[in-house]
C-alpha cells in the first residue's frame, strides 16, 4: 500500500526485485523525483525568508543600530534630543524636555504655536486625508450606484494611482500649479488674476488627494456593491424612507470602508515624500523630507532616528486602525447588488435632478484635479516657446550625445529604469508567490509570516535605502573578509522590497479563492504538494501572477525614494532620479521625461487591469 | 467476504479535534477487501472528516489508521493509493477531461502495463465517456462531471476509492441511475470503496455494509436490511426511513407459543409495556442482543415502522386522530395523534377521523432498556 512511507519501503524494494530492472529505475527515478519535490515548497521558503533578512530586515535593523549606537556606544541619546527638540516634535516636545505642562498647553493655544516638522506633517496628512474622503466618496457613490457607458473602465482606473511614479505626478502638478502652468493660462485666458500654488500646503493636499481619494473611491465602491438590495427592500417595506434606508442600512457597511481609505490615506501621506520634495520643497518639509536632508548632510544617526520615530509612529496608527478593524468588521454578502441608475435622468423631478447636478459639479473638480496634471504634463512637454513642439523630447537626446558625464544622461536613465525593472521583478515575483502560498495556507503561526512578509508595505524607501546604502554598499564584515554590493544591486534589492508585496497581494485572494478539493484530488491522484501547486494552482491563478509581475514592475519603474538615497553620487540613476535632476531647472525636459515613463507605467497598468486587477486585496 | 482476512481500511480508535470540537471520537472501523461501505449520517455527524482522515488530508488527534494492517500514519495523501471523488468533483478546469482522467497516470504506471493513453481511454469507455477525452469539463453536464471525476480517481488503480457525497449536486432521477452505476463499477473491479451521503435511502441502496453515524461515534455497523428492519439505538430507528418510536415501563415478561402473538407459532418471549394507559405486547430481541435480558420494572424504548400499523388491526390496538396526510404515490403517510404523541402510518389506503391502528408483537424493535 503506502508506497513510499518509511514502514512500506522495506515491503516496496521486495516487490521491486520480482518487477523488471527499467521499471526498478524508473521506480527510484520517481522516488527521488518526489522526495525533490515534497521539499521543494519548504526550501523556496526558507529561502525567500533568507531573502527577506537580507534585503529588508538586515538593512531596517542597521538604520535601527545606527541611530542607538553613536561613536561605538550605545546611547539613546539621539532619540531624546529629538524627541526634546521643538524644531522636530513642536510644543509637546518641551513637555517631554521636563518644563511644566501649563505653559506648554499655553504656547499651543497661542496663536503662533509651533508643530515641529513631525506635528505638520501630521497636519497636513489630516488634511490630505479630509481631501482624499471628501474627493473619493461622490466617486464611490457614482461608481456604485450608477450605470454609464465606461464605468467598468473608470472603476479599474482607480489601481491607476498605485502605479503612477509620485515624481512624475509632481511634474504634473508642476505643470498644471507653477507660474506658467495650465491653470494660470486659464486663468489669464479668463481675464482674473495669476495664482501661484507651487510651494503651498494646497498644492500638496491637492496632489495627496489626487494619489489617495481613488483609494477610498475603491474600497467604497467595492463596500456600496457587496450591500445586500433585499436589505434595503426591507427596510424600505417597513416603513423607512430612502434616506432613512440609507442611514440605518447602507450606510452602516460603509463606515468601514471609508475608514480603512482614510486610515490607509494618512499612513501613506505622513510618510510622504516625493510629492513634497516636488511640490514643496524644503519650506513644506515633512518628516521624510528631512530624513532626506539629514542622509544628504551624512547626519546618518540623526536620520535613522528621526525616520524611526515616523515609522513607530505609522506602524501605531496602522496596529490601532486594524485593531479597531477586527472588531467592526461587517460581513456582508451581496447576494443581490443594489440595480445601478442611469446616469441620464429617467424624469426632469427635482430628486432625479438634484444628485445629478451634484455629480455634475464633482465631475468639474475631479477633471481639474486627476485628468489636468496628467493632461498639463503631456501638453507641457510638447510646447516651447513659439507654441506646440518637440524640442524637450530633442533636449534628451541632445543631452545624450553631447551631455557631460556628470550631467544626466536621459537614455541611461531609461536603460536603467528598464534593467532594474526586470531585474527587481525576477526577484520580487518568486518571493511574492512563494509569500502568497505560505500566508495562503492553514498553519500555525501563519499571522506572523503574514505581517513579516507584508512589513515592507509599511516601511518607507528611504528607510530600505538608507539600510542597504548603510550595510551592503559600505561594505558589511563577514569572517574578516568585506562583502559590499554595488548601488545597482542595492537597487534592485530596494525595489524588490517595494514592489513583492504588490505581487503577493495580487496573487494571494486568487490562491484563497482556489476550491481547496482541486489540490486535494491531486494530491489523491499522487501528486506532491509542491507538484500540485505547479500543476493545478498556479495555472488557474496565472492571470493574478501576471498582473503581480505588472504591479512589481511598474513600482519599480516609479520607485523613488530608496532609490534616490541609493542612487546620489552615482551614475545608477532611474527615470525618476533623472526627472527630479531636471525638474528645479528644466521643467520641459522633466515634462518630456515624465511622459516616457507614463507611457511604461501605462503600459503596466493595462496588462494589470486586463489580467485580473479587481482581486487585489487592498 | 472473508471477514478473518486483513481488513483492507482499519480505523482504531481514532479521534479528530479542532480546538474544542470533536469531530470524530473513538472510532473503531474495520472495512473489509472489495467491500462496499458507507458512512451515512445527518450534517455535522463526522463521516466527511472521517473520509479525509482515511484519505490523508487530516491527521487524527489519537488513534491509527491501517491499510491492509500497515500504519499510514504520517503517510501524505500522495502516497497512501486512494482514489477520491469530491461532492463538486473538483475537476481541474485548466486540463480536458482527458488530461483530468490522465493526471493521475503522471505519478504511476498505469496498472496492468500498457499506455497512458490506453489507460485513460479505458476509463472513460468504463465511465461511458469514451467521446469525450478533448472536452473542456465546463461544457459536460453535472452527471457526465461525476463520472469524470470517478473515472480520474480510478486511473491510477488506487486500492481504496472514497467518495464524499459525490452525488448531491445531482437530481434525485439522476442519482438513482448513478448509483447503480457506481455500484456496477464498484462491483466489476472489485475495489474496496468507502462511500459518504446524508441520504440514507442511497445508503442503503448500494452498500455491503453501512455505518450509521452521529455525533462522531458510528450508532451501528451492520448491512443495510440489518439497519433498516433490526436498528441497534432509538438514533437509528429515526434517522434511517420513517418510524414510531414509543417508552414504557415492563409490567410482565412471559414465555409464549401462542400462535396469535407471531405468525409462525414459535415460541417467543414477550414483554407487556405500559405506555400511558395503554400496554403493548413487545417481541423480545434475539438473546445476542443487549435488550433482550428484560425483567418487569424496565424501561423500555421500542419502535414500529409506519408500514408495520395496520388499520383496524385488533393486536396491540391503539385509537388516534388523523390530523394529516400526505400523498407519496405509491403510498400515503398519514400522521396521526395519539393522546399528544405523533404517530406515522403507511397505507395505500389512508383513513380519515378516528382510526384504530396495531400491529404484531414481532413487528416492534426494541432500541433502548433502562433497567
Amino acid at each position: 500500500m503506502a508506497r513510499d512511507s518509511d514502514g512500506g519501503a522495506a515491503k516496496d524494494r521486495g516487490e521491486v526485485s520480482t518487477a523488471t530492472a527499467s521499471s526498478a529505475n524508473q521506480e527510484q527515478r520517481r522516488r527521488i523525483r518526489n522526495s525533490v519535490e515534497r521539499r521543494a515548497i519548504v526550501g523556496l521558503a526558507v529561502a525567500t525568508i533568507a531573502l527577506l533578512l537580507g534585503i529588508f530586515y538586515y538593512p531596517v535593523a542597521t538604520v535601527f543600530i545606527d541611530s542607538v549606537l553613536v561613536e561605538g556606544r550605545w546611547t539613546g541619546r539621539v532619540f531624546v534630543s529629538i524627541l526634546q527638540d521643538p524644531f522636530y516634535l513642536g510644543e509637546p516636545a518641551r513637555l517631554l524636555a521636563g518644563e511644566p505642562a501649563g505653559a506648554v498647553i499655553e504656547a499651543f493655544l497661542s496663536p503662533d504655536r509651533r508643530l515641529g516638522v513631525i506635528g505638520f506633517t501630521a497636519y497636513q496628512a489630516a488634511l490630505s486625508t479630509v481631501a482624499s474622503v471628501a474627493l473619493g466618496l461622490p466617486a464611490a457613490y457614482l461608481l456604485a450606484r450608477y450605470e454609464f457607458p465606461g464605468r467598468r473602465t473608470l472603476r479599474s482606473l482607480t489601481i491607476l494611482p498605485f502605479v503612477l511614479p509620485s515624481i512624475m505626478v509632481g511634474v504634473g502638478f508642476v505643470a498644471t500649479f507653477g507660474r506658467n502652468g495650465t491653470l494660470n493660462a486659464v486663468l489669464g485666458a479668463l481675464g482674473l488674476g495669476q495664482v501661484d500654488l507651487l510651494f503651498t500646503l494646497e498644492a500638496v493636499v491637492i496632489a495627496h488627494a489626487f494619489y489617495n481619494a481613488p483609494l477610498v473611491a475603491r474600497v467604497t465602491t467595492a463596500a456600496w456593491e457587496s450591500v445586500d438590495a433585499s436589505a434595503v427592500e426591507t427596510a424600505r417595506s417597513l416603513g423607512a424612507s430612502p434616506l432613512r434606508a440609507f442611514r440605518d442600512v447602507v450606510a452602516p457597511q460603509l463606515y468601514p470602508s471609508v475608514l480603512m481609505g482614510a486610515a490607509l490615506t494618512f499612513v501613506f501621506t505622513f510618510s510622504t515624500f516625493p510629492i513634497v520634495l516636488a511640490l514643496g520643497g524644503f519650506q513644506l518639509a515633512t518628516v521624510e523630507v528631512f530624513v532626506y536632508r539629514l542622509i544628504r548632510d551624512l547626519e546618518y544617526a540623526e536620520a535613522a532616528a528621526l525616520a524611526l520615530i515616523e515609522l513607530g509612529i505609522s506602524l501605531g496608527l496602522l496596529y490601532a486602525y486594524l485593531r479597531y478593524e477586527a472588531k467592526h468588521t461587517v460581513q456582508s454578502r451581496g447576494i443581490r447588488p443594489l440595480p445601478r441608475r442611469p446616469l441620464r435622468p429617467p424624469s426632469l423631478s427635482v430628486r432625479e435632478l438634484l444628485p445629478r447636478m451634484g455629480l455634475t459639479v464633482y465631475a468639474v473638480v475631479a477633471l481639474a484635479v486627476f485628468v489636468a496634471p496628467i493632461a498639463s504634463m503631456v501638453l507641457a512637454s510638447l510646447s516651447g516657446p513659439e507654441g506646440l513642439t518637440l524640442a524637450n523630447y530633442q533636449f534628451l537626446i541632445d543631452r545624450q550625445t553631447t551631455g557631460a558625464s556628470f550631467q544626466v544622461q536621459p537614455w541611461d536613465a531609461v536603460r536603467n529604469s528598464l534593467l532594474f525593472g526586470v531585474a527587481s521583478l525576477a526577484v520580487a515575483l518568486p518571493m511574492g508567490v512563494v509569500v502568497a502560498v505560505l500566508t495562503t495556507r492553514d498553519y500555525r503561526g501563519r499571522k506572523v509570516v503574514d505581517a513579516v512578509a507584508m512589513a515592507p508595505l509599511a516601511v518607507s524607501g528611504i528607510v530600505v535605502g538608507l539600510g542597504l546604502l548603510r550595510g551592503l554598499v559600505f561594505g558589511v564584515e563577514v569572517g574578516g573578509s568585506r562583502i559590499a554590493v554595488g548601488g545597482g544591486l542595492a537597487i534592485v534589492a530596494a525595489h524588490a522590497v517595494a514592489g513583492y508585496p504588490f505581487v503577493v497581494r495580487t496573487v494571494a485572494p486568487g490562491l484563497e479563492s482556489i476550491d481547496h478539493t482541486l489540490v486535494e484530488s491531486a494530491r489523491a491522484l499522487g501528486a506532491p504538494r509542491a507538484r500540485a501547486l505547479l500543476d493545478i494552482e498556479l495555472p488557474l491563478v496565472w492571470p493574478a501572477v501576471v498582473a503581480g509581475a505588472a504591479f512589481a514592475f511598474a513600482i519599480s519603474i516609479g520607485e523613488f525614494s530608496a532609490t534616490v538615497v541609493l542612487a546620489s553620487g552615482t551614475n545608477q540613476f532611474t527615470m525618476p532620479i533623472a526627472i527630479e535632476r531636471f525638474i528645479g531647472r528644466r521643467l520641459g525636459p522633466a515634462t518630456a521625461m515624465g511622459v516616457v515613463l507614463l507611457v511604461v507605467t501605462s503600459a503596466s497598468f493595462l496588462l494589470i487591469d486586463r489580467l485580473g486587477g479587481d482581486d487585489v486585496g487592498f | 467476504m472473508d471477514r478473518t482476512s486483513t481488513p483492507a481500511v482499519e480505523l482504531d480508535g481514532v479521534t479528530r479535534r479542532y480546538g474544542e470540537t470533536t469531530a470524530v471520537g473513538d472510532l473503531s472501523l474495520s472495512i473489509q477487501d472489495g467491500e462496499f461501505f458507507t458512512l451515512v449520517g445527518p450534517s455535522g455527524c463526522g463521516k466527511t472528516t472521517t473520509l479525509r482522515l482515511i484519505a490523508g488530508f487530516e491527521d487524527p488527534t489519537q488513534g491509527g489508521i491501517r491499510f491492509g494492517g500497515e500504519s499510514v500514519t504520517g503517510v501524505p495523501p500522495e502516497d497512501r493509493d486512494v482514489g477520491v471523488v469530491f461532492q463538486n468533483y473538483a475537476l481541474f478546469p485548466h486540463m480536458s477531461v482527458g488530461e483530468n482522467v490522465g493526471y493521475g497516470l503522471s505519478f504511476t504506471d498505469p496498472p496492468g502495463g500498457g499506455s497512458d493513453e490506453a489507460r485513460v481511454r479505458e476509463l472513460l469507455e468504463l465511465v461511458d465517456l469514451g467521446e469525450m477525452a478533448d472536452r473542456d469539463p465546463d461544457t459536460l453536464s453535472g452527471g457526465q462531471q461525476q463520472r469524470v471525476a470517478m473515472a480520474r480517481a480510478l486511473a491510477p488503480g488506487p486500492d481504496v476509492l472514497l467518495l464524499d457525497e459525490p452525488m448531491s449536486a445531482l437530481d434525485a432521477k439522476l442519482r438513482e441511475r448513478l448509483r447503480v452505476q457506481v455500484r456496477e463499477i464498484q462491483q466489476e473491479l472489485g475495489i474496496t470503496t468507502i462511500y459518504v451521503t446524508h441520504d440514507q435511502e442511497e445508503a442503503l441502496a448500494v452498500s455491503d455494509h453501512v455505518a450509521v453515524m452521529h455525533d462522531g461515534t458510528p450508532e451501528q455497523v451492520a448491512p443495510p436490511r440489518t439497519i433498516y428492519r433490526e436498528p441497534a439505538t432509538e438514533f437509528v430507528a429515526t434517522f434511517v426511513g420513517d418510524n414510531n418510536v414509543l417508552s414504557g415501563e415492563v409490567t410482565a415478561v412471559r414465555s409464549t407459543d401462542d400462535a396469535d402473538d407471531n405468525g409462525d407459532g414459535s415460541e417467543q418471549s414477550i414483554a407487556d409495556v405500559t405506555v400511558d394507559d395503554a400496554t403493548f405486547s413487545v417481541a423480545l430481541n434475539g438473546d445476542s442482543d443487549p435488550t433482550a435480558a428484560v425483567s418487569s420494572g424496565d424501561r423500555l424504548t421500542f419502535c414500529v415502522r409506519p408500514e408495520r400499523l395496520a388499520v383496524d388491526a385488533d393486536r396491540n390496538a391503539l385509537t388516534a386522530t388523523v390530523t394529516s396526510a400526505e400523498f407519496l404515490g405509491e403510498t400515503t403517510r398519514v400522521h396521526l395523534d395519539w393522546e399528544g404523541r405523533e404517530l406515522l402510518l403507511r397505507t395505500e389506503d389512508p383513513p380519515t377521523g378516528t382510526v384504530t391502528v396495531g400491529f404484531a408483537p414481532t413487528d416492534a424493535h426494541i432500541v433502548d432498556r433502562q433497567p
